[in-house]
């Protein structure tokens, strides 16, 4: 089922398939290491609609502003 | 031989020495650079010279098997340099050596990667190996990895990214002998062709488990740690609460030190009287420059130590974490969780917390954080609130006047926020990066990295910061000493009256009455202009109270006793406050201003915030004195 980031729940892992950013935030996060083809787990969310703690299928992990992760499709 | 000549018109120039090989390290933040800088090159550092770059790049010299000597370099994190990047940031700076010298044939590039996280460090490999740079690859944190019972094949990954790969522990005293004998083999071999390859298949393939369950134990700590650093409603008051312990820890170990440096220049300025007796020179050298000497040696102890404790907290993964959880705090500022550290650097001086700007990746972020920074409560507005409060608020309980002192900093947090808000939607208004930022894995960090850390913080303290407050200090000496042309102080009146700051302070009074300052209090300021904690010493020239600096007890009790010609009191309560919201706004402090001009490239920025701070200052301290009358504050 095809979504965004923001409304995958905690614990459940995602694969990143696209996105609605902007060129110069696409090559900038796919640098970071959460571009197409990447598996993501959502691992918890800061309160008061913060950032999502995730982690890559690679072992990173990283806080993604939900601005992003709302643009950010992905896959179960 | 020289450096390779540079295609950017603003890319460094530096000159690598006949004979020198320069090695730079790079790599993603956190992935154990500089703690391998550290052991290749025994902690020596000095600050390297490549005009064009500002950010400090430290570099050491070492000799390499061949007996070739080699000067290492640490370059600042990178993620990628095919992404586009700000050439003012951390990364940009990196990108910017490695445009100017990753063809030079004397430089080698050692990209270091964390294996833990190898699928992300190889997508630099792929990018550095498109670009024909030389390198090798250092593969760090070999002790996690044999703790996590991980294992890679270091022979299969050299082969398939095409660049020779060492793997070492930066705990380990044999890590350079194996990476050095690997940047001979560089030097000396031809590079190969340019291999494709996927990061993350390359890393699933070389990396293998030989124990899940060390692996699972591991990541189940990392993962109880979170739970609780990280909740919803716990993480933020416990990091909150770790921030004020720093701050404390700040206070309590940097005030002994300070003063122990201020009874040391008590002597020395004893010593000059002794050797100059107490003329015009003996002054110019114990008030101007032994004076500006003390305010530089009076931070030093909080930035050293305040480096200490942030850096603590940066390598042990945990102020990262606290990114996460205040960023959307700061959005509706229009900042971001990177902006924190900056800002929260800002509470004991602005000149490191404007450098620590560099962590934050978009330029407009970066340069909204810039021109607030400057309002958090820095250190040495403390001298004055504590005079202001004990001259103004004496009559009132301690308790009182600490309630006052605690309003100070929410006000100073409050007008940052404020600030923030609407700079960021008027003067640098823009689409702005939202946060995406790596949560590095919990580490105990390393004393000797910390140690370096702390001096580099301390050096460019005095070199940049320092030189500018002896300047300032020996301009305000000459304002503050000699005769305007024609004036002579009036009979009881200290000499200063009759200053060219006098003077002025004269001038400018029908425009400062309406806050409620006199002549007295605008010398004061006037003396306060290149750096704030002038403010109690100059105040003491004026009243004629010697060492006000040292013990402000006798100036307090001046400034509550002073009169007008018509025998009412000069100041009340709300003269107190309306120079506490003038202190707390104002930007008085020249180095400050420099550290701005040094990090935007232009006079504009630091313009700006001398002008909004200066009229938010004056604004707020007319308003509040006005109003204080209206409600009858005495």
């Amino acid at each position: 089922m095809r979504t965004n980031l923001a409304q995958v729940a905690n614990g459940r892992s995602v694969r990143i398939v696209g996105g609605k950013l902007d060129a110069e935030v696409t090559g900038w996060i796919e640098a970071v290491g959460l571009g197409e083809g990447v598996e993501v787990t959502v691992l918890r969310r800061a309160a008061f609609g913060g950032p999502l703690h995730v982690r890559t299928g690679s072992g990173g992990e990283f806080a993604v502003a939900k601005e992003v992760a709302l643009l950010l499709e992905v896959e179960e | 031989m020289s450096a390779a000549p540079s295609c950017h018109v603003d890319a460094p120039t530096a000159v690598v020495a006949s004979g020198d090989v320069r090695v730079a390290l790079v790599g993603r933040p956190n992935s154990g650079k500089s703690s391998l800088y550290n052991r290749l090159t025994g902690g020596n550092a000095r600050v390297g010279n490549y005009p064009g770059i500002t950010v400090d790049v430290l570099e050491g010299e070492v000799t390499l098997p061949s007996g070739a000597k080699a000067i290492i370099a640490d370059l600042p994190g990178l993620y990628s340099i095919e992404a586009t990047v700000s050439a003012d940031t951390d990364e940009g700076v990196a990108r910017g050596f490695l445009d100017a010298f990753g063809k030079d044939e004397r430089v080698v590039v050692v990209q270091v990667i964390d294996p833990t996280r190898l699928a992300l460090g190889l997508r630099l490999t792929a990018e550095l190996v498109r670009r024909k740079i030389p390198m090798v690859v250092a593969l760090t944190h070999a002790d996690v990895m044999r703790a996590e019972g991980r294992t890679v094949d270091v022979a299969r990954l050299s082969e398939a990214v095409g660049v020779p790969v060492v793997l070492l522990s930066a705990r380990d005293a044999a890590a350079p002998s194996a990476l050095f004998a690997a940047i001979d083999d560089r030097l000396r071999s031809e590079a190969a062709e340019p291999v494709a390859f996927d990061a993350a298949k390359l890393a699933r393939d070389v990396l293998s488990l030989s124990s899940d369950e060390v692996a699972t134990k591991r990541r189940a700590l990392t993962e109880r740690l979170d739970a609780v650093l990280l909740h919803p409603v716990v993480g933020p008051f416990l990091f909150l609460g770790t921030m004020a312990l720093v701050f404390a820890a700040v206070f309590l170990v940097a005030d002994p030190v300070t003063t122990l440096f201020d009874a040391l220049l008590a002597r020395a300025k004893d010593g000059l009287e002794g050797a100059f007796g107490k003329g015009l020179v003996s002054s110019f050298l114990s008030d101007g420059l032994l004076g500006g000497a003390g305010t530089v040696l009076a931070f030093m102890p909080q930035i050293v130590i305040l480096t200490i404790a942030l850096e603590l907290l940066e390598a042990s993964g945990y102020l990262a974490r606290g990114a996460f959880l205040v960023d959307r705090v700061l959005r509706l500022l229009g900042l971001s969780g990177r902006s924190f550290l900056p800002l929260l650097m800002g509470n004991a001086c602005a000149i490191p917390a404007i450098s620590a700007t560099r962590v934050v990746r978009d330029p407009k972020e970066r340069l909204t954080t810039i021109l607030v920074i400057p309002l958090m409560t820095c250190s040495a507005r403390l001298p004055t609130y504590g005079l202001v409060l004990a001259a103004f608020f004496s009559s009132k309980s301690p308790l009182y006047r600490a309630g006052i002192f605690v309003g100070l900093y929410f006000a100073s947090i409050l007008a940052t926020g404020l600030a923030s808000f609407v700079i960021r939607r008027t003067a640098t208004k823009g689409k702005g990066l939202p946060l995406v930022l790596e949560l590095p894995s919990y580490r105990v960090p390393q004393a000797s990295v910390i140690a370096r850390k702390a001096w580099q913080a301390a050096r460019r303290f005095l070199r940049d910061v320092g030189t500018n407050i002896l300047a300032v200090s020996a301009v305000l000496w000459v304002l503050l000493t000699v005769p305007m042309p024609g004036s002579q102080s009036a009979p009881g009146e200290p000499e200063i009256d009759a200053s060219i700051a006098g003077s002025i302070g004269r001038t400018i009074e029908p425009l400062t009455r309406p806050a409620g300052f006199d002549w007295k209090i605008d010398i004061g300021l006037i003396g306060s202009f290149g750096a704030r904690e002038v403010m109690v010493a100059t105040m003491g020239v004026v009243y004629g109270v010697d060492g006000a600096e040292d013990d402000s007890a006798p100036l307090a009790q001046k400034l509550r006793e002073a009169r007008k010609p018509d025998g009412s009191l000069a100041y009340t309560p709300r003269t107190g406050l309306a120079l506490l919201a003038f202190f707390l706004l104002a930007c008085q402090c020249m180095s400050t201003v420099a550290a701005i001009k040094r990090e935007t490239k232009s006079w504009r920025w630091p313009a700006f915030v001398l002008g909004y701070t200066y009229f938010l200052g004056y604004a707020a301290a007319v308003a509040i004195y006005q109003i204080g009358g209206i409600l009858g504050l005495g």
